[in-house]
Formats: C-alpha cells, structure tokens, sequence
C-alpha cells in the first residue's frame, strides 16, 4: 500500500505542475493579446480633482479632500516640464497625491500640460516669473492662506528652487525637491552628448521649435540601452501575473508617452546650465534676477535615489550645501528615478518621510 | 514517506532555483550591458557622431520645411507658420480675456456687490496637527 501511495505522488505532483503551467499559458496568451491590442488599460491619475485655474496648456488642479481635518498650510506639486505629471498620481493604492490627502494634506498640483508649436518661445522666465506666481495666487485664493508649501519633482524642482531664489519674500513656507539636479557637471551622459565641441542647440531649435517627444524618448533610452529589451523578457516571463502586467503598462506607458520640451527653455537649459553649470555658480539670470540659492532661507528637503540614472546622485547631491537655509535636511533612498516617487520603494520610504517632515512644518 | 516528501520538496527547490538563476542571469546580463554600451556612448566620438547626426537631421528638416511651405502655398493652404501664428493669436485673445477677467472679479470683490450664487466646495478645517502633537 505504502508503495502504491508513494508512487502516486509524483505523478499527482507532474500533473499539479502541468495544470498549473497551462493556466499561466493561457493567462500569458489572454495578457499579451490585451497588450497588443492595448484592451483593459490600467486607468492611471486616478485621484479625484478640480481645476481651478488654466492658462494656455497648464492646469491648476485642487485634489478632493481625503481626510477631515487638514494642515493649514497646502502643498503645491510642480512637475518636470518633460513628462506626464501623473506619475506622482499614479494608480489606486500606488499615487504620492492620494497618501499625502490622505495624511491630511491640502494638495495641488501645476501640470504644465503637453507644450504647442505656438509654445516654443517659453522660457525659464515664464514659467518662474509668470506662470507659477499666478497659479501661486490661485492657490491662496482657494484656501484662504498666504501660506504655501512646494514640492518639485525633477526639472520641477529646479523651477521651485528658480522660484524660491528670485522670490525670497514670497510666503513660501516649505520646499520638497526630489530628484533635482543642480550640478549639470554631473549629468553623465547627458552631459558628454550636449558637449558644445558637437551639439549645436541653435540650429536643432531653430530648425524643430520643439524639441520632439521622440528624440526626448531615445535620448533617455540610450542611457540604458537594454532595460527596453530586459523589460520585455520580462514581461513574456511574467505574462501570466496580472499584478506584474498591471505594474509593468503602467511604467511602460508613462515612460512611452514623452513630451516636446518647449524649444526656448531647451536652448536655456543647454546654454546655461548644461554648458555653463549656472544654477551651481549663482550666476543664472532671470528676466534681471540673478538665481542665487543662498536667497533661500526656508526649510529644505532633498530627496535623491542612489541608482538614477537621469538625475545623477553626483548632479543632486550638493544641492543642500547650496541653500542658504537652517531647517534643511536630505534622504538618500535606494532606487532609481521613478522609483523614488512611485512604486513600492516610495510607498515604504520617501512619502511617510515627506509626510513627516512636512507634517510639522505646516501647522 | 520521508523519501517522498524529501522529493517533492527537492522538485519545487529545483523548480524554484531555476527560475531565481534565470532571473539573476537575465538581471546581471542587463547591468553589464548597459555598463559594456554606456562606456562606448560616453566617449567623444560618440559625441562627435550624435552631434553630426542632430546637425544632420537639423538640416533635412529645415529643407522639408522649406519644401512643404513652398507648396503649400503654391496650392493656396495653410502652411504650419500659418497655423503658429493663428495658436499665438488665440493665445494673446485668451490673455487679454484673463486679465479683463481678473480685472473685473478684482472691481467686484472691492466693491462688496453681491454676485451670482454659486456652490461654495466644502472644505475641511485647517486645523490638523502632526501625529507627534497629537
């Protein structure tokens, strides 16, 4: 009888494992045709919000209130001018703007919108000296309160830190930058590619306006060439998981959907702080004001992730021995780019220290 | 019986290593690729030839556009100049339409006149402190 039993177990086991491989088989078929055919995409920027205020391709957005009592001082997001602002709004469970509602949190958020032909002559100027003090007014308009908080993610936060250099007076209470790079001297790649000996910015505007949203894309897939190809390995290996799929079109449709930068702000941005490294020197001037951060005196924090590659650790790290204020501290966390703000790594490490942070700095 | 369970243990441990050395095959191939091409993208001549190639397609560009105004205007339609111009103009009319706009709610509010009901949103009190205080 023993024998019998024993002899039975790895056949059940053999057909346990080839009934298991046929679901997944077939869940890997069902998966990659949605794929294909792009059916059932994961809805992403989810949060509920309002807009209240526009003005060409921004939008002001005021999310709904998750909590019955909020701090009395709102946090503005400000996003990167080169990508889709719903990463930091990500997906149910997964979205930066839904935990800090959810911590008490008056948030907004400036979404730079998707720039037109009409756009390229913005520059850093407009967007410093115009756009975000409008939008700024906005806010105190909505909430009552002179107060407010900033938190820039990325190229957003080198235009918080424009903001707050060039408007010391300003009642800007808080700063929150992640992944800003202030030393271009840093920027890798990006760096050795715009080296003026080869890289003529004036005849690429001149001739394109906007920068396309396809060389924006190639250019931050060169920077790793095989995540594109490793991903998709992935993704056939991982085809019969649905929580992997959902995780992976979510990522792959944010990083696919790339934007025009606007041509005058792109000329900028090379000229004087890729080649010129001015936001480091204190000499980057805007519209007559010289962008010095010493003239920054309120509490800081700086988020930087250990592994981007797009916003170098070498590129954000001296950004608190920049600042002029007393209150400022930085968090390292590992992860790349993304990762900082969206994702697992996010959830567990970067908001609760932001909540936290901004928790007692917003009363 | 002990042989048995030892052995279907063994089964899923094997099933399991294989699939963890798979993925920390393909994980270390792709760090290590992307190390082997971003030492050759780093180098001068990769930017000697990105650069050419910028400059290059700068200049196909500009010849297609030249191009397509030519006939476009030969055939009497809008050229994408044409269209710019048409975008900055709206976008000079909607300017002027904020300004008169935040003029007048400004002439309003000063003047205490009572205007249109609309919905106030219910807002939660600004009263919140952090978890430490509380």
């Amino acid at each position: 009888m023993a024998t019998v039993r024993q002899s039975h177990r790895p056949v059940e086991q053999i057909l346990e494992t080839a009934q298991e491989e046929a679901q997944r088989t077939r869940e890997r078929i069902r998966k990659g045709i949605d794929i294909l055919l792009a059916r059932d995409e994961p809805p992403v920027g989810v949060t509920p919000k309002d807009i209240v205020y526009s003005r060409g391709t921004l939008k002001l957005y005021h999310y709904r209130p998750m909590a019955d009592t909020v701090y009395r001082v709102p946090v503005v997001f400000v996003m990167s001018l080169v990508s889709k602002p719903w990463i930091l709004d990500l997906t149910f469970g997964q979205s930066f703007i839904q935990y800090m509602l959810a911590q008490g949190f008056d948030v907004f958020m400036i979404d730079w919108g998707i720039p037109r032909p009409e756009d390229s002559h913005l520059r850093f100027e407009d967007y410093v000296q115009d756009f975000m003090p409008r939008s700024f007014e906005h806010v105190q308009r909505e909430t009552g309160e002179q107060d407010f908080s900033i938190l820039g993610y990325c190229m957003g936060g080198m235009l918080a830190l424009m903001y707050a250099a060039t408007n010391p007076d300003a009642p800007l209470k808080n700063l929150v930058t992640a992944a800003t790079p202030v030393d271009m001297n840093g920027m890798g790649l990006f760096k050795k590619w715009t080296n003026p000996k080869y890289f003529d910015v004036d005849r690429l505007i001149d001739t394109v306006g906007n920068i396309p949203p396809e060389m924006m894309l190639r250019s931050f897939e060169l920077l790793r060439p095989m995540d594109r190809w490793g991903g998709y390995i992935r993704l056939i290996d991982n085809l019969w998981d649905p929580m992997f799929v959902y995780g992976f079109r979510i990522m792959y449709k944010w990083t696919n959907e790339q934007i025009p930068f606007p041509g005058e702000t792109y000329r900028q941005f090379i000229k004087d702080l890729m080649w010129e490294n001015k936001l480091m020197t204190g000499q980057m001037n805007l519209g007559g004001k010289l962008v010095d951060l010493k003239n920054i005196k309120i509490p800081v924090l700086n988020a930087m992730a250990q592994h981007d590659h797009i916003a170098p650790y070498d590129a954000t790290s001296p950004l608190l021995s920049l600042v002029g204020s007393e209150d400022k501290e930085e968090i390292v966390v590992k992860g790349g780019h993304v990762s900082l703000v969206a994702g697992k790594n996010a959830i567990g490490r970067l908001w609760p220290k932001v909540a936290d942070w901004l928790s007692h700095r917003s009363v | 019986m002990p042989a048995t369970n030892g052995s279907s243990s063994s089964t899923d441990s094997a099933t399991g290593d294989a699939a963890q050395l798979w993925r920390a095959w393909l994980s270390e191939t792709e760090r290590q690729l992307n190390g082997f091409f971003g030492e050759i993208l780093g180098t001068d001549e990769f930017a000697r030839l990105s650069g050419g190639f910028v400059d290059g397609y700068a200049v196909i560009q500009r010849a297609l556009n030249q191009q397509m105004e030519r006939y476009l205007n030969t055939f009497n339609l809008p050229t994408h100049s044409d269209i710019i111009e048409l975008g900055e103009r709206m976008n000079n009319i909607e300017e002027r339409l904020a300004s008169l706009e935040a003029t007048i709610r400004s002439i309003v509010e000063q003047s205490g006149m009572e205007t249109t009901a609309r919905v106030t949103p219910i807002r939660p009190s600004r009263t919140r402190r952090p978890r430490s205080e509380a």
